[in-house]
Formats: C-alpha cells, structure tokens, sequence
C-alpha cells in the first residue's frame, strides 16, 4: 500500500468530479432509466482510474487501501452515482489475498474498468463444486445486473474458496430484481452445469482471514457512501430551509425545524469521525474489524434516519420524485441492508 | 475536620513514588502512576466515600488533592508558571487517562479552582492577584467556585443582573447566583456582574471579580438536586464589599474574560469524562454478562451504544490533538458537537442501563462523592446525566449555535 498519496486531495478529487459530472438533476434523471448503472459514468470514473485504486500495483492499479476506498465511496454516495465499485474493491481484495493465484490475468481488466464485478457477501452460502464445473444459485446478489464477472462463493473438496465465472458463459443466467434503491442493481444468479476456467477456482491461504478483511473493507465502504450521502442529503435540505418561506418566514428560521438538522450535523461530525477511523486502521488492527462493522451499523442507520426526516423536513416536495432526498432514503436504506 | 485522612490511608506505601521524573518515557510515566494508584487508593474508596456526609466533603476531597500533591500531580495540567508541573500535553492526557483508568477520585470540589480559576488569573489576572491566589491551590486546599448563572440569566447568561456599583475603593454588590458548584465549600468565588446598566448590548457593563466568600453579606443556600445530593448551591449577596483591587481585566470587560474561563472546559475535563464512562461503559458489559447480555434485544442495544461512545471518544481525541498543535486554531465547532452528541448519549445509555437492571436499579443508595458521572448507580447516573444536556448552556442553545452560526440558518 502506498503512502505517499495525498488521500485529502485525492477525496476531493473524488467529489468535484461528481459534482460536475453526476449533478442533482442527473441523478433525478436516472431514477427512471431502467439501467443497472450509468455507462458514461462508469467510463468516465475508468477514464480517472477510480477502480484502479486498490487493484495491485503489478497489475496496473495504485495499490492503495482502506482508507482510499472510504474516501472514494464517500464521495459516490454524496452524489448517490450509480457506478459499481464496492465489486471493484471486494474483487481486488480477493485476487490480492495471499494463496490467491489464479484469476490475476481478470484483474488488469478489473483495474482499468473494461470489467464490473459483482461479488457474493462474505460468509454467504457457498456453491459446491468438483473443480470442473459448477451448478447451483446464488440470490440477491448485488450489482449482479451490470457485471461482466462474479466472484462468488464456493466450495471444492470441503475448502472454502471463491469461483470467478464470466457472466457471459455458457449455462449462466441472471434474473434481476428491481430495487428501490435505484442506483444500484440486484440479481439471482443461476449457474447450469457451468464450466469453470483455467485458474478461476480461487482458494486463499487463510479463508476465514481474506472473509475478515472482505467484512471490514466492504463495511467501511458502506459506512462511507452513507456517510456521503447523509452529508449530502442534509446539505440539500439546509439550503432548501433557506429559500423556502412560508407564513412570511424562511422555514430554516423555525426553531422546530433547525434544531433537528443541527442534530442531524452534529451526529454526522461523529459519524465521520468513526468512518475516518475504521478506515485508517492498518488492515492487520486487532479492532480494525469490531470498528468496521460498529461503524457500519452506526453509520447506516444514523444515514437512513437523517434521510427519512430530509424528506420530512422538505414537506410536500420532498414527497415527489423531482427532489433529490428520496434517492439519498433509498440508497441509505439499502446500505443498511447490506 | 474528620479524619477520613487516617481512615482512608492505605499500609504504608513500600515505595516512594515520582511519576514526574518519569516524563521523557511516556511508558514508565504511565506505569509509575499505575502503580502509586494502587499503592494509595483504598480498594473500597467508593464504599467509604458513600458514607460521607456533606459537611465531611472537603475532608475527603483534600485528603485526595494532598496524595496528588505527594507526587507532583496536585495540579497535572498547569505549565510551570503557574506553580504546576508544567508537564507536555501528550503527559497531561496520559495522567487522565490513568486517572480514569485507575478509577481516581474526582475532585469535583476542586473543578473550578484547578481550572478555571488558573484559566482566568493567567491571562487576565494582576500579577498581585496570581500571586496571591494561586498558590492557595497550589500550596493549600482553596476551594473556589464560579457566579455565573442567575435564577434569570441561565442559558442566556448576558442578561445577567448582579449588580456591582462603585463606593470608593470598593464595589457594592447586590444579588443572586445559582448553579455555582460547591459554593458552600468554597473560600472564593469568581463573579460576574453588572457594573454598568446602561451598555449598548446586554454583554456590554459586565465585570468580573474575585469575592471572598466569607465577605459580610454573602449567604449560601445549598440546592437539593434530583439525585438527593447537593453540588451546587444559591449565592446570595446582600451589600457585599468587593474591594476594586479584585476586578479581573478592565471594567466591562467580563464578558470576554468569561470565555476564557468556560474554555477550559473544552479540553482535559470532557476528556476525563469520556474516558470515566468509556471504562465504565466496558465494565457494564462484562458484569452483565449472566444478566441482561442474555438478552439478545438488550445486548443489541447495548452494542449499538459502542459505536455512539468511539464517536465522542474520537471527537474528543481530535480535539485534544488540535489543541496541543496550537491552541488558539483548535477548532472552534468541535466542543459543541461532542456537547450535543455527548448529553444525549449519556442520557440515552443511563437510561439504558436503568431499563436493563429492571428492579435492581430501582432500588436508591446514597451518590458517591468523587464518581463523577460514573458512579456505576444506575438511577443516579442517570438523573446526574442531565447535568450534561442542561448546563454549560443548554442542549436547545447548542442547537440554535449550531442552526445559525456553522449552518448559517436564519434567525427565528
């Protein structure tokens, strides 16, 4: 991992580029497209190297961690942009585990973004196989839609492992689910006597290590895209609360409501204290896991709460589709979810 | 005075302890303050300092500071040229650290006088006036208290109407304080008053003074709290001479002489606090665990509290490494975040606790002096909770600082 990155100018390259590229009325947009995510998006964000970031540096990524993938889920969550990159950051992880050989050829493709990747929960049931190929199904499974590849989970010989199967191959099918949460996707894999490739069978020295650390990165991940959008969601209601008059008055100007969004600010100043935390523990941290997975239950939930009451406190527009809030209450409910 | 001195005193301590000689090893330090705490706190100091009654507080309080005095920690966090140990900040933490983790006595009786005053004297006090009061607290037991609020001025503390009118070289004041924290203790008070009526803002004609407690004309009422205890009291002065030589700064400048006495409580004290409740936080766990952790609803809850409490501890941590980088760029927002997040935690888990205990924590004993907000009693921790959301200005009043002054909401 590297050091030497500025993270504090590489976050706020992460938000600007989303502001400009995925403004509010993009995303309101979107809602209604029907995609599994935003192709010029996803190719603009690969055009930065976004899903570079963790990727080994052997195999044209930056090498860098944690803390990095916080800043950068932080930042999509803040624009609620549909580009899936949580798969990105599991899928690296997986490939750079220690014992994992094989697959390493897939993660050029996954560092330079030509491959999306949807990735089966860590300690989610696993899919037996004999090493030659592969039946079974995999439920919910997230971003499965978009994705050129699954890692999903498997187990040959009583060994826990991780089967990399193309989405293309033959006996493959994904059957989507719409999702409330329209900024990303969900699908039923069903695998039909797949056959499984050269060196795609991915067995790391430590399974129960390489879940640990999965569990932590993707906690931190959903810890900080809500984080993101609780900022954001609250930022858009604030500035709504000083243009919007009733009664002759600005409704920021009411005590009953601006003591609730000071709250909310308040909360969210220690909220990203907890995400800025569990994401610069070192991965070997003996707390770097309870402080992720304490986190992502705090944060997600504090994020869905905040949201629920932007709704609220924007009253009656905040009821329809052309204002942003319900897009950050469903993302932030699907967070907490995962 | 009793002798909870003699009572309390443990066998003779084997050794002699110098944590101070220790600073350049952060580890010896810290294990040099570990091992005098076990060597001089009574194992079952809580049990005996609940049977103490209100007039044997100072006995107990004092008995305390002078076993912190023993080994230069009377006084852990003053610099040099106050007569403290003048110790690097990262040493200050670790003392508290130690304190909380030791379970030390808190000198509650002592807050104000190891605080606030040496806050106030040092930057804006006469070189006569830091030499004649500080080394009460250095040297001696003073106890000192603050007159802030009034029955009209809480929140709103500009407003206050203590008056103090010029009569030669005294002033005359006429008035009422409350909340000052043990004032029927205290030798003296720092006081603010209104010294001209007529100012242009409600914050301009207010001064601040030092009043000798035993001063003709001041009386103190005790208050009864809602845990049964009295920490604070009413101070009522009737015609009490203030000779001029006690005004602190300029007449009319009390106001901003005020923030820098409350300032200080933006640092080590919310950190002591923090760090109190985060170990007893831990130990609530583990002394549950045949009780209410077997409940999988109320050992959810109770986990959920975990994040809450890092938050703070996190806050505050960032807090205390921007004020040793430099004081006077440390963030100015961030006290009122911990405040807003901290009262309401502290509200929420005590009651926590008081619902999980069931009739157990019913059941009312006595408060402990020197425990702070973690006397482990589940209903008064929780009673005294409020503590944390009512005072140093209002939970609602953190919320309007915050609506208008960071997020910039309009005025109501």
């Amino acid at each position: 991992m590297s050091d030497e990155f500025d993270l504090d100018a590489l976050a706020e390259s992460f938000l600007e580029f989303l502001e400009g590229e995925w403004p509010k009325e993009k995303a309101i947009a979107y809602e209604r497209s029907g995609q599994a995510y935003d192709a010029g998006l996803w190719a603009a964000t690969a055009g930065l190297g976004w899903p570079a970031l963790t990727a080994p540096e052997a195999n044209g990524g930056l090498g860098l961690g944690t803390a990095a993938a916080a800043y950068l889920h932080a930042a999509l969550g803040a624009a609620a942009a549909p580009a899936p990159l949580l798969g990105t950051l599991l899928a690296t992880t997986i490939f750079g585990a220690a014992g994992a050989e094989g697959g390493h050829e897939l993660l050029a493709a996954i560092a330079e973004g030509s491959l999306r990747v949807a990735v089966a929960e860590p300690g989610s049931a696993a899919v037996e196989t004999d090493g030659k190929t592969v039946s079974g199904t995999v439920r919910n499974l997230l971003d499965a839609p978009g994705a050129g590849l699954f890692l999903l989970r498997a187990s040959h010989a009583g060994r826990p492992g991780w089967l990399a199967i193309d989405t293309d191959a033959a006996g493959v099918s994904v059957a989507r689910r719409a999702l409330a949460d329209t900024t990303r996707s969900l699908g039923d894999v069903t695998l039909d006597n797949v056959a499984i490739g050269e060196g795609r069978l991915i067995r790391p020295a430590d399974p129960a290590a390489l879940d640990d650390l999965l569990t932590r990165r993707a906690c931190v991940a959903l810890a900080a895209d809500s984080l993101g959008g609780g900022e954001a969601v609250l930022r858009i209601t604030i500035d709504y609360m000083k243009v919007r008059e009733q009664f002759g008055r600005l409704i920021g100007s009411f005590q009953a409501l601006k003591h609730r969004v000071a709250d909310h600010h308040a909360a969210l100043v220690g909220a990203r204290e907890l995400v800025l935390n569990a994401a610069a523990l070192p991965d070997d941290a003996p707390d770097a896991l309870l402080a992720a997975l304490s986190t992502e239950a705090h944060v997600t939930a504090l994020t869905a709460d905040i949201a629920r009451d932007c709704i609220q406190l924007h009253g009656g527009v905040g009821f329809t589709a052309e204002f942003s809030p319900h897009l950050y209450l469903k993302r932030a409910k699907l967070n907490e979810a995962l | 005075m009793m002798t909870q001195t003699d009572t309390l005193a443990p066998a003779i301590a084997e050794r002699s302890f110098d944590p101070i000689s220790k600073v350049g090893d952060e580890q010896a330090f810290r294990q040099e303050i570990r091992d005098w705490l076990a060597a001089v706190l009574p194992a079952d100091w809580r049990q005996q300092w609940q049977k103490v009654r209100e007039a044997d507080l100072k006995g107990v309080m004092n008995w305390w500071l002078n076993e912190r005095r023993k080994v230069g920690l009377a006084t852990p966090h003053w610099p040099k040229e106050w007569g403290g140990p003048g110790l690097p900040f990262s040493y200050q933490i670790i003392v508290y650290e130690e304190f909380a983790r030791g379970d030390a006595p808190e000198l509650e009786t002592f807050t104000i006088s190891l605080f606030h005053t040496p806050a106030t004297l040092f930057e804006h006090g006469t070189q006569d006036q830091k030499d004649r009061y500080l080394g009460g607290i250095t040297h001696g037991t003073d106890v000192w208290c603050q007159g802030f609020s009034e029955p009209g001025a809480g929140s709103d503390l500009a407003s206050l109407r203590t008056s103090a009118v010029r009569d030669g070289d005294d002033y005359v004041v006429n008035g009422q304080k409350i909340w000052s924290s043990a004032s029927m203790h205290a030798d003296y008070c720092l006081l603010l008053a209104r010294t001209d009526p007529n100012g242009k803002r409600k914050h301009d004609g207010i001064s601040y003074f030092i009043m000798d407690m035993k001063s003709p004309g001041v009386t103190v009422r005790p208050i009864r709290q809602i845990t049964g205890e009295s920490e604070f009291a009413e101070v009522f002065m009737d015609d009490v001479r203030i000779p001029a030589k006690n005004l602190i700064g300029a007449e009319g400048n009390g106001w901003n002489i005020a923030q820098s006495t409350l300032s200080t409580e933006r640092g080590l004290l919310i950190f002591s606090a923090t760090e109190r409740i985060a170990r007893a936080f831990e130990l609530d766990g583990i002394e549950a665990k045949n009780t209410w952790m077997r409940d999988v609803g109320l050992r959810r809850e109770y986990a959920g509290f975990y994040a809450e409490m890092q938050a703070v501890r996190l806050m505050v941590k960032r807090l205390l490494a921007e004020l040793e980088a430099n004081p006077d760029k440390a963030s100015a927002t961030l006290p009122t975040f911990i405040k807003l997040n901290w009262g309401p935690l502290l509200q929420r888990y005590g009651e926590f606790l008081v619902r999980a205990e069931g009739i157990e924590a019913q059941k009312w004993e006595p408060a402990i002096p020197g425990t702070g907000h973690s006397s482990r009693m589940r209903f008064n921790d929780f009673l005294k909770s409020y503590g944390w959301t009512i005072a140093g200005g209002s939970n609602e009043i953190m919320r309007n600082i915050v609506s208008e002054r960071i997020l910039n909401l309009p005025r109501g």
